[in-house]
């Protein structure tokens, strides 16, 4: 911003060299390796997730591709079990799980605090190189006989199969202590970062998300590590603690899995109900509906989310009793979701609603999370998830709420906060086309699996009867048309990022404490920690557009 | 005017002193240079504003990182709760062939150096550096020291063939231990016998004087006593449990699993220690630098936490693995 | 005018992790804010003054050498405890419940006196006893499942013997 052109631009701080910003402030590979701040160090995360992402992909395509005739098509089936295992290892530990918190936490967080950077600086850069080591491991594993024991590493087969399972577990197990140490970071930050005046009941509802994500990454990721190593051990000793063969229990296996496991998509999912709290208020230009109904259900999903872990074994050999309590309380978090999804609801009404970017993605969330949260109860019924388990109705569901919810909140806040963290404006008549392709494809690829499965479509199965096809043709079709909305979308970022026409403090009209800063923030964030006396969902009345600057200020009164 | 508005720009206009007085330049050691708590407090790192600010971040830090450690070690804890309700005998059988005593010691160790942590901790707030190395080198002789002892009684169990999973080759049997044989002497003659019994079987029949066949000498064994029997069976020796029912006397069937779990949780455990000792050197250096003193002594602090962890998981995993009854 | 004191809110219906709110340590302006719980204000230059043992010095409470000897002494004893009952045989539970008693007592006196959680803040304490109440929960679960259907896989393996 060569020039301040309005008073509110004027108060803010500026830097001695007007445009210095933190991607400007120091030049070099050694400066982003070595770096420090936090956001630097969640835009390499945000890079690395993506690209980790269209890998994924990769095999997601491979798989709808090989899927779309009965036998083969494209592979045997020894490679598909390796491409199932690989496109769920990692999406499942290489993206969804880092990706809100490490990519766009990383950057936002301490902006929303007001504060010059994380608690821990250092564990932060740790917690991304482990990342990369994690990457490397588990890329080893895919360049030499990939594990092909579905990214679930079930015992026996995981503890006995020919295929490099040591490699991926491994590499699993040093990405989950990068999720530990973010979590850990994040906890402190917002227990000890806070600017004067932000109580726990003022913090954005990102930062509330975010704070019961980092408490189960804390609590949770440790038993997948020990499970993890447990693995590891038995396959090199063979300890007989989960392999039959050797005295070993696999349903012991199981629980370990799960109990990391279950939460674990909780923490998947848990920041994406933040970002999506976030874009509602700003694009309806409302006030949030029952914020302190939305912070608490956050804590009260983080709680529950560790008591249900058996409902993914119900039909593992596990005892009745054990089932019928965990069936009864995955009942219970159902409750506190829908609350979520209510108030978002009722702050949009009455609202006026800016159908940008941010808030198309926001929309297809509520409908996309809806659907695939409650096909998840009915899986919670037991005598209903004895036929449907392991079949594609269990796919569908996962997918809807981590593609539909987790990905579909990612690209929404990563469009939403992309002009205060790059300061390039995006093309949002492309953004929008490509959250509407997104969309279409999505449903288009997995609606039709949950008929799939209803009908007895088995998962990860490489062969199917005849009567499948035409759905699983569909689902392909789906898949590829996904694949294009991702790259418009990806392509709209990228040429915002060369080319993107400057952004303004605050483009969308937010009133947290990110949007009061320059876009991109200077290095060390703010000058002094801002004040805090409202709320964070309070004033928008008091912003008006300013055509000149393409964002929202002050009102002059 | 514009006071009851609660916008953070109109807030911010009004609180936030006019740029020119802190234009520091993005300089970002600058603006630090002109705060004198900063100034006054070398070890103060630029995000935080106070030392207390920093000590009491870092203490919440290595107290939920403690957490994560409680519930690593989660794992293994329930493993070891599953086998031991469902084969008690495993657990009988196999701590017969552990040393108490070293594991006593251990513990007491161990608690020492907990002790010399703590006072570390309590010299590093009062400034006072002698103590301070001294206690911090206590603390990592008496790691090591538990190291040495757990060397003695790992390359013990390596001889003895006493090997985790499938490598699990017990060389001594187990009524031939003297710890068996001092608790029950009259089981392990009686296990003696039984053991004999199998040899015969096993062992080729003695040639026949050519065209007279012998008859197998049936050896009768007396009715047990409840002193002769008891030990053997709540050690798997004999009963269903065994490896090898067809013999009159053979091992646990899951034993391998015991020694499994048990190289398990100490090497882990022990990794921890070996870590610990990396980290209390650390302290060492930087001890000796004289950087401790009242406002900032919290790395010696998080370290003595992360010390008595190990010392917590050691006071568990004595009485589980050497105390069995 | 800018120095707003966070009011102290308790959240409604807590989950795992309760919140401290007396001790938020909200961060100073340049100025420096003497609101810290335990210590005086820390203006530090490392003064190191001698000290009566057991009030605070700085940044947080210091520990009595005294009291460090004394808990040392009584978990030596409780460890001597430990061994010495192993001698008494109260039933295959019965010793196992003693040694973890004790272990739990020995364990209490590490955490409260040397790891300081008696004069830390509540919220560390909070936070060590959720990781222990999870613990708990892992294990009782899994025992408990593993428990019910044991007896399927001593059934499964009463065949297997008898098959041969």
């Amino acid at each position: 911003m060569a020039s301040p052109t309005t008073t509110a631009d004027a108060a803010i701080p500026q830097t001695k060299g007007a445009d210095d910003n933190y991607l400007t402030h120091d030049k070099g590979f050694a400066s982003w390796a070595f770096t420090l701040d936090h956001k630097r160090i969640g835009v390499m995360y945000l890079a690395s997730v993506l690209t980790a992402f269209a890998l994924g992909g990769v095999f997601a395509l491979l798989i709808r591709t090989e899927l779309w005739s009965p036998g083969k098509t494209i592979m045997e089936h020894d490679t598909y079990n390796q491409c199932f295992t690989l496109h769920g290892a990692i999406m499942v530990f290489l993206v969804i799980i880092p990706g809100i918190p490490a990519a766009l936490g990383n950057i936002i967080l301490p902006l929303q605090l007001g504060a010059k950077d994380v608690a821990f600086p250092k564990l932060n850069l740790a917690s991304y190189y482990l990342w990369i080591i994690g990457c490397l491991c588990m890329l080893g594993s895919l360049v030499t006989n990939a594990a092909d024991t579905g990214w679930t590493f079930y015992a026996p087969y995981s503890t006995t199969t020919q295929t490099n399972v040591i490699p991926a577990a491994f590499g699993a197990f040093i990405l989950g202590f990068s999720s530990i140490f973010t979590g850990l970071n994040f906890i402190v930050t917002i227990h000890k970062l806070r600017p004067p005046g932000m109580t726990f009941f003022r913090m954005p509802l990102f930062v509330w998300a975010l704070y019961s994500t980092a408490l189960i990454q804390v609590l949770a990721t440790p038993v997948i590590g020990i499970t993890l190593l447990m693995l590891i051990v038995e396959r090199v000793f063979g300890l007989g603690i989960f392999d039959p063969g050797l005295g070993g229990d696999p349903v012991l296996f199981q629980h370990f899995f799960w109990f990391y496991s279950h939460p674990a998509v909780y923490i998947m999912i848990v920041p994406g109900f933040g970002v999506v709290s976030e874009i509602i208020p700003v694009f309806s230009r409302k006030r949030l509906f029952g914020y302190q109904f939305i912070a608490i259900s956050s804590l009260a999903i983080a709680f529950l989310g560790f008591l249900v872990w058996g409902h993914h074994m119900f039909v593992s050999g596990q005892s009745v009793l054990a089932g019928t309590i965990f069936s009864a309380i995955t009942f219970l978090i159902a409750i506190p979701t829908a609350i979520k999804i209510f108030n978002w609801v009722s702050t949009m009404y009455k609202g006026r609603i800016h159908l940008d970017t941010p808030m198309l993605y926001a929309l297809a969330f509520l409908w996309v999370f809806t659907i695939g949260g409650l096909t998840g109860v009915f899986l919670a019924v037991m005598g209903v998830d004895i036929h449907l388990h392991d079949t594609y109705f269990v796919v569908a569901h996962f997918h809807y709420v981590m593609m539909g919810g987790a990905i579909t909140a990612f690209l929404g806040g990563l469009h939403y906060w992309f002009p205060k963290a790059f300061g390039k404006m995006y093309n949002e008549r492309t953004g929008q086309i490509g959250a509407l392709i997104v969309f279409v494809g999505l449903n288009l690829t997995f609606f039709p699996q949950f008929i799939l499965g209803s009908r007895g479509m088995p998962r990860r199965y490489y062969n199917y009867l005849p009567e499948f096809q035409g759905l699983h043709q569909l689902s392909t079709i789906g898949a590829f048309t996904l694949g294009i909305g991702f790259l418009i979308t990806a392509i709209s970022l990228g040429r915002a990022l060369k080319n993107g026409k400057k952004a303004p403090n605050n483009p969308w009209g937010g009133v947290t404490l990110e949007w009061t800063t320059v876009s991109p923030p200077p290095y060390y964030n703010f000058q002094t920690p801002p004040p805090v006396t409202a709320g964070p969902y309070d004033g928008y009345e008091d912003l008006v557009y300013d055509e000149a600057i393409g964002g929202y200020v002050a009102k002059k009164a | 005017m514009t006071e009851p508005s609660t916008a953070p720009e109109a807030v911010k206009k009004v609180s936030a002193p006019p740029p020119a007085a802190i234009d520091h330049g993005h300089d970002d050691h600058g603006h630090e240079a002109h705060d004198p708590i900063h100034a006054a407090n070398p070890h103060l790192a630029h995000h935080f504003d106070t030392p207390q600010q920093q000590f009491d971040a870092g203490k919440l830090g290595i107290w939920l990182f403690l957490l994560t450690e409680v519930l690593f070690f989660a794992g293994l804890f329930c493993a070891y709760t599953v086998y031991r309700a469902m084969h008690p005998e495993v657990f009988v059988y196999a701590h017969y062939f552990l040393d108490t005593k070293l594991g006593a010691l251990n513990t007491c160790v161990l608690l020492i150096s907990s002790l010399t942590a703590a006072w570390a901790v309590r010299n590093a707030q009062l400034a006072e550096k002698k103590a301070l190395m001294l206690n911090i080198v206590i603390t990592i002789a008496c790691a090591c020291t538990f190291m040495c002892v757990k060397y003695v009684e790992y390359s013990h169990k390596f001889h003895d063939g006493l090997l985790p999973g499938k490598n699990f080759q017990p060389k001594e049997q187990i009524w031939e231990l003297k710890s068996f044989r001092d608790r029950h002497p009259e089981a392990a003659e009686y296990a003696e016998k039984l053991s004999k019994l199998d040899e015969k079987k096993a062992a080729p029949a003695a040639p026949a004087a050519a065209g007279k066949a012998e008859p197998p000498k049936v050896e009768k064994l007396e009715r047990p006593t409840e002193e002769e029997l008891e030990p053997l069976l709540a050690a798997g020796l004999v009963g269903p449990r065994s490896l090898d029912p067809s013999a009159h006397i053979s091992r646990p069937r899951m034993a391998h699993v015991f020694f499994g779990i048990y190289f398990f949780m100490t090497g882990l455990h022990g990794f921890h220690v070996l870590i610990g000792i990396g980290i209390w050197i650390w302290m060492l250096v930087k001890a000796s630098k004289n950087q401790f003193g009242a406002n900032y002594f919290g790395p010696v602090d998080f370290t003595a936490l992360y010390w008595h962890l190990v010392d917590l998981i050691w006071i568990y995993l004595f009485p589980l693995l050497y105390l069995i009854h | 005018m800018s120095d707003d004191k966070p009011e102290a809110e308790k959240p409604a219906a807590a989950a795992e992790a309760a919140h401290d709110h007396a001790d938020h340590d909200h961060t100073g302006h340049d100025h420096d804010h003497a609101d810290h719980d335990h210590s005086h204000a820390g203006h530090g230059h490392g003064a190191a003054a001698a000290h009566a043992d057991g009030h605070d010095h700085g940044l947080a409470h210091t520990t009595p050498v005294w009291l460090l000897f004394a808990i040392l002494g009584a978990l030596l004893v409780l460890t001597v405890a430990t061994v010495s009952v192993t001698s008494i045989d109260l039933g295959a539970q019965g010793n196992l419940v003693v040694a973890m008693i004790i272990a739990t007592v020995k364990a209490a006196l590490v955490c409260t006196f040397f790891m300081h959680l008696l004069w830390d803040k509540k919220f560390h304490a909070v936070l060590f006893l959720t990781s222990v109440l999870f613990l708990i929960l892992f294990l009782a679960m899994t025992t408990n499942d593993r428990g019910e259907y044991q007896h399927l896989v001593d059934e499964y393996r009463a065949q297997q013997l008898q098959a041969k």
